[in-house]
């Protein structure tokens, strides 16, 4: 499995649960069918990017440190879409957004890198 | 007139020398015995290098012409092989530079370091087995530590009757299994107090009195050493419950950081809340 | 002074008794290596017994000859087992036995008058340096009679000139003559009294090795005592 698709299972995974804890907020518990799907897609473009970066980018310390950004910042772009319980839903976000950055620097294959695809070099010898 | 004790001990010296007339080679010293001969270091004129010569005083075990065959890095190449004038076989080699084992592990190396060089035996015992050549003598004092860190096997193929009893295994017709029973040994010899529990049962399995119940090939014992270095539970041993989660735990330490902290944060934030 | 005795020397030669005793009692056994091995054993054994047990030369010659001929009576050769011990050591053993046998024999016939107890500690240490004793002999021994081996065969096959260069450098080392010395004064070349020496010393080393082998069972004991002996 590749590196990106790693990040794409698991911050979908991941996400789901962190929108399901909103289920403990008894105010939020109307929208949490909303909750569910956006925070899923919010850990999704995470893990994605966190992916991408990983394949790139070889080092568990800075896969945690990017998926952490990634994570404060889409955390962010939600909360303000909400304009409440901004430490609620940026705290949680960053902290997972490190955990998806681990483990997709930890697990998956990193694929053929660039250089050295055969369609790469059929089109240089072009 | 009765021989002094004086001539005696002189002409054990010069009649136990090897007589290296007509041959490339030119003595320098003596230093040291080995299974069923005694090795010194000559110069070879020809080439102008130091070689080690061993000596035998008898015909050379017919599996040292097989040795001589083997190429591996951790077995020492041999340059030839031949009689002296003296009617003794002998075989010139690369001359080591190095530790005997026992003696490089006074030094107190890491673990890691210590299943290094286990890992290096293993793999030329494993190479000599895939082209039919046991050790049979395999112990501390029959492996070196080269100045590089490279690992030598030395003194292959001699009759382990003259080897050390406490590294020979019980049964009477060697076979690649005595072998096995040997690293086993070995493993134990280098391994430091207190004795990972993991890297003893390995040991113990290598060593087992029958050898039917031992590992069956060195890459069998080899793997589970592989397996400890990294970090997963070993075949030779079935683990108790803590030890499972310990090692759990060092694998995926990060990861549970990560997720107490996330479990932290939750419940911090549901504390504040209903403050 | 009392001084060593002079049987069993150089030459192997015993009291002749024995030899009819050889050939008369142990037809299944080849006289010539019994021979061998009494030629090889008597002289160690004698002096083990002088020091092990303090006996004067005469005392020490009779219960040396003693102990040859209750061994051979006895099959004691034919006993030997070698995967226990090596000929050596079963032997000096035998003789311990034979000889504390013998003076147990000695203190019943003193018993009632006036018994002699020898101090304990004095034959502990005795026993320590005895064992060193019968070793240092039996190397001793055996290269007298390989040298003795060697002079024949040269004498026999005209290497009268080889043995002459061996025994003036390697066997009179009081002089510490040179290659050099050795060849100007034979009249041949430095290579010539290299090449010699190093025949003799070939042939001596042969000679130990077949006379080790006359006294050992089988191939390992032989191994065994021809690498302690060049150790």
């Amino acid at each position: 499995m590749s590196k990106i698709w790693v990040g794409l299972v698991f911050g979908l995974v991941l996400g789901a649960i962190d929108g399901a804890t909103a289920w403990f907020t008894p105010e939020a518990r109307p929208l949490i069918g909303g909750i569910l799907v956006g925070s899923s897609i919010k850990g999704m473009i995470v893990g994605l990017l966190s992916g991408w970066f990983a394949v790139k980018v070889h080092s568990i310390k800075w896969g945690i440190a990017v998926g952490a950004s990634l994570g404060l910042l889409f955390a962010l772009l939600v909360a303000l879409m909400q304009k409440n319980h901004y430490l609620e839903i940026m705290l949680p976000g960053f902290v997972l957004g490190g955990v998806i950055g681990f483990l997709t620097q930890r697990l998956g294959t990193p694929g053929v890198p660039q250089a050295i695809r055969p369609e790469a070099g059929r089109e240089r010898m072009r | 007139m009765e021989l002094s004790d004086s001539v005696v001990d002189y002409l054990r010296q010069v009649a136990g020398l090897p007589d290296l007339s007509g041959t490339r080679y030119e003595l320098e010293r003596e230093i040291g015995r080995g299974g069923l001969g005694v090795v010194y270091a000559a110069r070879d004129q020809q080439l102008n290098r130091r070689v080690a010569l061993k000596v035998f005083d008898f015909p050379m075990p017919q599996e040292a012409q097989l040795i001589a065959q083997l190429e591996h890095p951790a077995i020492v190449p041999i340059y030839e092989a031949g009689t002296l004038p003296d009617g003794r076989s002998f075989y010139a080699m690369k001359l080591v530079r190095g530790t005997r084992l026992d003696h490089y592990l006074a030094r107190s190396p890491y673990l890691a370091e210590r299943l290094r060089v286990i890992g290096r035996v293993a793999e030329a015992i494993a190479f000599a087995h895939a082209r039919g050549v046991i050790h049979r003598d395999l112990k501390p004092q029959n492996v070196m530590v080269g100045e590089f860190g490279e690992v030598y096997v030395m003194d292959w193929g001699v009759d382990a009757v003259a080897g050390t009893p406490a590294f020979r295994a019980p049964e009477s017709k060697l076979d690649r299994r005595s072998d096995i029973y040997a690293l086993g040994i070995l493993l134990r010899f280098v391994l430091p107090k207190p004795q990972p529990a993991a890297l003893r049962a390995i040991a113990l399995k290598a060593m087992m009195p029958d050898a039917g119940k031992r590992y069956q090939t060195v890459n069998e014992f080899l793997a589970d050493i592989e397996r400890f270095q990294e970090g997963l539970a070993v075949e030779a041993w079935t683990e108790p419950l803590w030890h499972r989660m310990r090692r759990f735990g060092s694998r995926n330490g990060v990861l549970l950081w990560l997720f107490g902290a996330y479990a932290t944060v939750k419940f911090l934030l549901f504390f504040l809340r209903h403050l | 002074m009392d001084t060593d005795t002079g049987i069993g020397g150089k030459t192997g030669q015993f009291p002749s008794t024995d030899l009819s005793l050889l050939a008369a009692t142990h037809d299944e056994f080849p006289n010539q290596a019994l021979e061998r091995i009494v030629a090889l054993y008597w002289k160690p054994v004698y002096r083990f017994i002088r020091v092990k047990f303090r006996k004067s030369n005469e005392d020490a010659k009779d219960l040396t000859q003693g102990f040859f001929s209750t061994a051979l009576e006895r099959d004691f050769f034919q006993k030997f087992v070698s995967s226990r011990a090596p000929f050596r050591t079963y032997l000096r053993m035998a003789v311990v036995r034979f000889a504390a046998n013998h003076r147990a024999a000695e203190m019943r016939q003193k018993r009632g008058g006036d018994v002699e107890f020898e101090p304990l500690q004095e034959e502990l240490f005795a026993a320590h340096s005895a064992e060193d004793v019968f070793e240092r002999e039996w190397r001793r021994q055996l290269f007298s009679l390989a040298l003795d081996d060697l002079r024949a065969h040269c004498r026999a096959g005209g290497k009268d000139l080889q043995l002459r260069i061996f025994e003036e450098y390697d066997l009179d080392r009081s002089k510490h003559s040179s290659y050099a010395e050795l060849a100007a004064g034979l009249g041949i070349t430095e290579v010539s009294v290299t090449n010699h020496l190093a025949w003799a010393r070939r042939m001596l080393r042969a000679l130990v090795t077949d006379r080790l082998r006359e006294v050992t069972s089988n191939d390992g004991e032989l191994r065994h005592e021809v690498r302690r002996l060049w150790s």
